[in-house]
């Protein structure tokens, strides 16, 4: 990572003054200080849920339902965003709607979301998928309606199928921009899937998080923060790099 | 190279100004591509606007055609019913004897645009392989795209991708990509329209060998007189609002056709005033300005 430029994520080097800040904080922290324990008192309260096995599975479950939702969004987003994007009157039609569903916070979901599916996995998707959607229905739709006309002009002139138009043009053209919204749907829909978990204490990191709180494990707090941090980190990183990849590769560079 | 399609089978539509002299409106079977009272209305944020009305085209085999008009003529809508991208309001087009109701087999159209009609994320060999990779195994279409190639002068830079060529480069990318596709017809909608005047000139000749070499039939859009003249064996132009066809004039000069020759010789002056003064020219006096802009 330090040989390259950094042109997906953020050199090891510029998370230093972080990396300072911790050391300080344990050579100056109250180890029995119960609102800013030091960073080792951390790990210590962090190892019972691992031992107890409890650690993987939220980890893992808080991933699935960020996976998933993040995945269902994107297919939602691209295609809702291309049928928009690609006709006036269907823009004219849902463009308000979509704009009052997307200026809905995502946390007014939650109680409606229960009511309906319960506490439940499906529960969490729903509130996940919903918000993470439109900043990348928004870019497909963009992308879409700022496709030059010429563009869709030549398969057709060339004798492609609608399949092939679809798949050889289409797709490739608007990859970037759904990647783009992808990038903004990431921390988004990982935010609220902690967020959710958090709130309603159905499985995953959110949910042991939560229950850490409410027991005044403030150590154990600090270092599931820690380990939601990383996790964040990881998912920026990976999508960052991605749309990088993806943009370069669609204008044909190296 | 000799044409089969020298005066006889001509069709020309609204009869003003007409020069050919066997201005029959022919349908007779050596019709590459032609089409009867197309009129084309088109709906826009100002009401409807009736951009063609009743345009009679009859093009024969190996024939090179041009049509010409002012900017907002209808040039290119009348290219783009031929090729079948936009449907006529009324009249029919017919290719090779059955009628156009989308884009045909074997009708290619040429965009102005080479920018936005590549695909950027292809190499300039898979742009050229785009209309054939469906129907065609590997090694014939690597043949075909070769071939195109070839005839663009762009095999040594097949590998490279669009944004790495000049304009005129790309230019004869999209001309190649039309010509694997071994067409009968190739519409072109301003190709050199773009293009500085030197690039322009090699890529009139290039084209001129292409037809030669494979018979193509051409309809080329355009709005520069002296290449209309230099390239076609008959030069259409679009007048009126809505358009038809005001002129139409054959271009018996001699091919192959030399860029400093050709356009020396009095003949070629003599089309080139002839259409001129067609599209609204006042010769010896100063050119009408921007009367047909609105159209």
């Amino acid at each position: 990572m330090a040989g390259e430029n950094g042109t997906g994520g953020t050199p090891l080097r510029g998370l230093l003054p972080l990396a300072a800040l911790l050391v300080l904080w344990q050579l100056t922290g109250d180890p029995d200080s119960p609102y800013f324990p030091p960073p080792s008192e951390w790990f210590a309260a962090v190892r019972p849920l691992v031992e107890g096995n409890e650690l993987l599975p939220a980890v893992a479950a808080t991933s699935l339902t960020f996976l998933i939702g993040l995945g269902v969004a994107t297919l939602i987003g691209a295609i809702v965003g291309t049928l928009v994007g690609s006709s006036r009157p269907a823009d004219r039609a849902l463009s308000p709607s979509l704009e009052f569903l997307r200026a809905l916070p995502a946390a007014s979901l939650v109680p409606v979301a229960t009511l309906i599916l319960g506490y439940t996995t499906q529960m969490k998707l729903v509130v996940v998928v919903l918000p993470a959607t439109w900043p990348i229905l928004l870019a497909c739709r963009s992308a879409r309606r700022s496709l030059s006309p010429v563009l869709l002009d030549v398969p057709r002139t060339l004798g492609l199928s609608r399949r092939h138009r679809a798949t050889k043009i289409l797709t490739p053209a608007l990859l970037p921009a759904v990647l783009l919204g992808v990038r903004v749907a990431a921390p988004l829909a990982l935010i609220i899937t902690l967020l959710v978990e958090i709130v309603t204490r159905v499985d995953g990191l959110g949910s042991v998080l939560g229950a850490a709180q409410a027991n005044f494990l403030s150590a154990q707090v600090y270092g599931l923060l820690t380990i939601t941090g990383l996790l964040g980190y990881l998912v920026n990183w990976v999508v960052t790099r991605a749309d990088n990849a993806v943009s370069r590769r669609m204008r044909g560079e190296p | 190279m000799t044409r089969s399609s020298e005066p006889t089978g001509h069709g020309t539509g609204s009869a003003a100004g007409t020069d050919s002299p066997g201005a029959t409106n022919g349908t007779d079977g050596t019709d590459s591509i032609s089409c009867e009272g197309v009129g084309v209305t088109l709906s826009g944020s100002s009401g409807a606007l009736d951009v063609l009305g009743g345009v009679d085209i009859s093009v024969a085999r190996g024939e090179f055609v041009s049509i010409l008009g002012t900017s907002g003529s209808g040039k290119t809508t009348l290219l783009r019913v031929l090729g079948g991208l936009l449907p006529a309001t009324t009249g029919t087009v017919r290719c090779h004897g059955s009628v156009v109701t989308g884009p045909a087999d074997g009708v290619v159209t040429v965009f102005q645009d080479y920018v936005h009609s590549l695909l950027p994320w292809r190499t300039v060999r898979r742009n050229v392989g785009l209309g054939i990779e469906a129907g065609c195994d590997r090694a014939e279409r690597d043949e075909r795209v070769d071939e195109a190639l070839i005839m663009v002068g762009l095999r040594q830079r097949a590998d490279e991708y669009p944004w790495r060529l000049s304009g005129g480069m790309q230019q004869r990318v999209q001309i190649a990509r039309a010509l694997a596709t071994r067409p009968r017809v190739l519409l072109m909608d301003e190709p050199f329209g773009a293009l500085d005047a030197m690039t322009k000139a090699s890529l009139q000749d290039q084209l001129q060998q292409v037809q030669e070499l494979t018979a193509t039939t051409v309809v080329f859009v355009t709005h520069d007189v002296e290449e209309a003249v230099y390239l076609s064996d008959r030069v259409l132009v679009l007048d009126g609002s809505p358009a038809a066809i005001g002129l139409a004039l054959d271009i018996p000069l001699e091919r192959p056709r030399h860029q400093v020759t050709t356009k020396e010789s009095a003949d070629y002056l003599r089309l080139r005033h002839r259409v001129y003064e067609a599209l609204g020219h006042d010769i010896g006096e100063r050119a009408r300005l921007g009367e047909h802009d609105h159209a």
